[in-house]
């Protein structure tokens, strides 16, 4: 029997405009959404970082338990300059403070300026990439308001972000061998969290002038790049210590927390962070949805070199990224090399070299420092490794995959292949950590061979195969996770060795980091046997992954 | 040699997926013959697109069997790809690509293309090959997947909502392409909300409802399942229609009633005549009405609400 069309749509109209029963202010869902987001990653992260800060601290104690300990410490770095570029300078290593501040202080505040561009540029770009954006700013608000309420939002997140850390720092502080009155406990972490908020307004800002969001966080990441940079050169030790004040890492550098305390800093700190929040909601208001400051030329003429098929397009799409993780590492690498020697002149005595050995190095002379150096690889190259699988998973949850195996195209072919790209950037990324790190010793007549070098660079892989492998299975079994488990598998790797560098930890926590079985080439052999085990684990891990791949559902985000 | 000649192109057997222990489509059972245009109508959440994924391997059945060819879907998925073009609702694709790349690519992938037919639809879709996939409109994307999926010649078309997106015009050109594949025996089944496309389109129709295959046929058997429309002008009072035989739904207004009639429209013609009708229109129902009919509103609404059902 026909029905009378005219009830149906009246039914419709009546749901759709009936009182609405949630509680969130149609002008302020932007903000609402985003700090729910924030506050769930500030959280995580202040965990990190308050972690991080307190086993700084407590280990000093437990471990520079005498003077002459903590004099050697200090005769160690404190003058040093070519640690002083890489971690900022020591500013007084006779004590705790001064100790936490160099132990820690540089890696938070590059891990906080990551955290903030990446967060930013997709709550912003990345939002408008996925055309979600645009339900949202045809709501009761307008483009500036959206990003405006977006930046509320990500400063909720940074507020839980320093919240976190200051409650765990002030905790650590209360302790009697520790010391930190409350109100330094609370200045230092506010100064591990600026990096944050600045790199979260600058995300912002980039947000505007990128096209899509890779786009973004590559203008972000290269900002950050030439901040770390400046303030390199200017704890160099060859009389441009103002240049500090050009850049941003600077800045937080000068605010002394901990040991000499100098506010004033702040002010650059607040000008440089409320000027890019207030240009970014200017520019987001100026631009036109979906389009950029920087133009994006719509039309170009077809580039099909690399779309021969799946692990071509793996590899087109990768490639900015991998190249920009590739220079990084290889100007790392040549960094590392070029101060090495002069940071085992340092370490010369036999009771420096001890103290060294505390700090995570093996071995003697210039090969100890790159020992610890090659620490550093590691983890960023697990980082590429979580990098490559969330890249993996946004193809299947965005739809893209869909176009590709509704083809003649099988799942573990496609799987496979993306594996096989993943593997190639890692191992490229090792041997040029290896070549350039033995371009920079040379120069400066380090005394360490090129082979040697290229086994630390290798020696560096297996736990990225490791992180790979274990994101490849959780793709294949629970898709939605695949990113937080990496991740997840990453920062405790990192905190087991920031936290089991210093000693008293389990040997059975420390075997839970996927760190923790390499060695610390080229300061001692590499450690093939082992290194063969974990690739072998890596790719097992993988191996069942693609099986789960292939039996399950592909689902969407 | 194709070895699977005879064999329906698409063949479903009690084929069900559930999740999370809610059947979203029960016992289907499908049989669509080589070179066949079939229609699949149902509301959102009905399980149009769940059949569709089932089709192509992208998800596993909960029980039953499907096959193309008499190629499984799961298990020989891409022998099945190989003879199959698919179009989904939604164009998902790499922003950064051209429009020509991305053709290059998916034709890449299928293995085999017609590029005088993929020149001659892009000519006909008026899609700009130089513009990156970010800066098409929703419709333009919607046409680089039509052109991918059309320009291999595959044996089966699957279209899932192939018009979204797109202008009067660019219908047109998608009806005539499908016409121009049933004309070389190519099979084609398209799901899809437009009544108009399917009615222009298809041989034969199948509704779902809640995941059950409600009604499969040809449209001239299906319209024999519902009345009558009839509207009638009357010169003086207006008769009793009720009691008529067959007929149901009597509306009045004024000197005008309207009603349904099922079987024989003779008895109303008699009570109709001997009142005094100077004006009668009587017409078929149209699929839409025919769809309505099938689903009622409280129907057309029980699928709403179900995430990630289609």
């Amino acid at each position: 029997m026909p029905v009378r069309a005219d009830l149906v749509s009246t039914d419709l109209a009546e749901r759709s405009i009936g009182p609405s029963t949630t509680s969130r202010s149609p002008r302020t869902v932007v903000a609402s959404l985003t700090t729910r987001k924030a506050i769930r990653s500030g959280l995580l992260w202040g965990l990190v970082f308050g972690v991080s800060i307190a086993s700084s601290a407590i280990s000093y104690t437990s471990i520079y338990k005498t003077q002459a300990q903590r004099d050697a410490l200090a005769a160690a770095y404190g003058s040093n300059h070519a640690t002083s570029m890489l971690f900022g300078p020591a500013p007084d290593l006779g004590g705790v403070a001064g100790f936490t501040v160099f132990k820690i202080s540089m890696t938070l505040m590059i891990l906080g300026a990551v955290w903030g561009l990446l967060f930013s540029t997709r709550m912003l770009r990345g939002e408008e990439d996925s055309g979600r954006w645009e339900h949202l700013v045809v709501g009761q608000t307008t483009k500036q308001g959206a990003t405006g309420q977006a930046l509320v939002g990500m400063s909720v997140g940074a507020a839980v972000l320093w919240g976190i850390t200051a409650v765990i720092t002030v905790a650590v502080g209360l302790d009697d061998t520790v010391a930190f009155s409350i109100g330094a406990s609370l200045f230092f972490a506010l100064a591990m969290v600026a990096s944050a908020a600045m790199f979260l307004a600058v995300g912002a800002v980039t947000s505007q002038l990128g096209a899509t969001r890779r786009q973004a966080a590559s203008y972000a990441g290269v900002f950050l790049g030439l901040s770390y940079v400046i303030r390199m050169i200017a704890d160099a030790g060859i009389g441009v210590h103002w240049l500090v004040w050009a850049s941003p890492l600077g800045w937080i550098e000068e605010l002394g927390a901990l040991t000499a305390p100098n506010p004033l800093a702040l002010i650059p700190i607040v000008l440089f962070t409320g000027s890019l929040v207030i240009g970014a909601v200017r520019l987001a208001g100026a631009r036109d949805l979906d389009a950029s400051v920087i133009a994006d030329h719509p039309r170009r003429r077809p580039r099909l070199g690399l779309l021969w098929g799946p692990v071509g397009l793996g590899v087109r799409m990768a490639r900015a990224t991998v190249m920009g993780w590739w220079a990084a590492i290889s100007v790392m690498a040549l960094l590392y090399g070029f101060v090495a020697r002069s940071a085992a002149a340092s370490i010369s005595s036999s009771s420096v070299g001890d103290v060294f050995k505390k700090l995570g190095a093996e071995g003697n002379g210039a090969k100890a420092v790159l020992g610890a150096c090659f620490l550093v690889f590691a983890v960023l190259l697990a980082f590429v490794a979580t990098s490559q699988l969330t890249a993996l998973r946004a193809e299947e949850a965005e739809g893209r995959l869909e176009q590709l195996v509704v083809r003649p195209l099988s799942r573990s072919s496609w799987l496979g292949g993306r594996i096989a790209v993943a593997l190639v950037v890692l191992v490229v990324g090792g041997l040029l950590a290896g070549i350039f790190t033995w371009f920079g010793s040379a120069s400066q007549g380090a005394g360490v061979s090129l082979p040697s070098l290229l086994g630390a660079g290798v020696n560096v892989l297996p736990p990225a195969v490791v992180v790979l492998g274990i994101g490849v299975l959780t793709y294949g079994l629970r898709p939605g996770l695949t990113s937080v488990v990496a991740y997840a598998v990453l920062g405790w790797s990192l905190l087991i060795v920031i936290v089991g560098g210093i000693g008293a930890v389990s040997p059975w926590i420390l075997d839970t980091s996927v760190f923790h079985q390499m060695a610390s080439a080229p300061a001692t052999a590499p450690r093939w046997g082992a290194n063969a085990i974990m690739v072998a684990l890596g790719g097992a891990l993988a191996l069942l992954g693609v099986v789960a791949f292939r039996a399950r559902d592909l689902s969407g985000e | 040699m194709d070895t699977s000649e005879g064999v329906p192109a698409i063949e479903t057997t009690g084929l069900t997926k559930a999740y999370g222990g809610t059947e979203v489509l029960s016992d289907l059972d499908l049989r669509v013959e080589r070179g066949e245009v079939v229609g699949f109508l149902g509301p959102n959440g009905a399980g149009k697109t769940t059949t569709i994924k089932l089709l192509l391997g992208l998800i596993k059945p909960t029980r039953g069997r499907a096959a193309v060819f008499g190629l499984d879907c799961g298990a020989q998925a891409v022998e099945v790809h190989r003879r199959v073009g698919y179009v989904a609702g939604e164009a998902n694709l790499w922003p950064a690509l051209t429009g020509a790349e991305t053709l290059h690519l998916l034709g890449r992938v299928q293995g085999s293309v017609d590029e005088a037919y993929r020149d001659l639809l892009v000519a006909r879709f008026e899609l700009d090959l130089d513009k990156k996939v970010r800066a098409y409109s929703k419709g333009n994307r919607q046409k680089v997947i039509l052109i991918a999926a059309l320009m291999g010649r595959p044996d089966l078309l699957i279209f899932d909502e192939p018009t979204s997106g797109l202008d009067p015009l660019m219908e047109r050109a998608f009806r005539l392409c499908v016409s121009e594949a049933r004309e070389r025996a190519q099979t084609i089944f398209l799901s899809s909300h437009l009544m108009s496309e399917v009615e222009a389109l298809c041989d034969r129709v199948g509704v779902l409802r809640k995941g059950k295959l409600i009604e499969m046929g040809s449209l001239a058997a299906m319209r024999h399942l519902s009345s009558l429309s009839v509207e009638a002008t009357m010169q003086g009072e207006l008769p009793e229609l009720a009691s008529v035989p067959g007929v149901s739904g009597v509306e009045e207004d004024g000197q005008v009633v309207r009603c349904q009639v099922q079987g024989s429209i003779e008895p109303l013609m008699k009570v109709l005549s001997a009142g005094g009708v100077t004006r009668l229109v009587s017409r078929e129902p149209s699929l839409e009405e025919l769809f309505l009919a099938h689903y009622g509103e409280a129907d057309h609404h029980a699928g709403e609400g179900r995430p990630g059902v289609d």
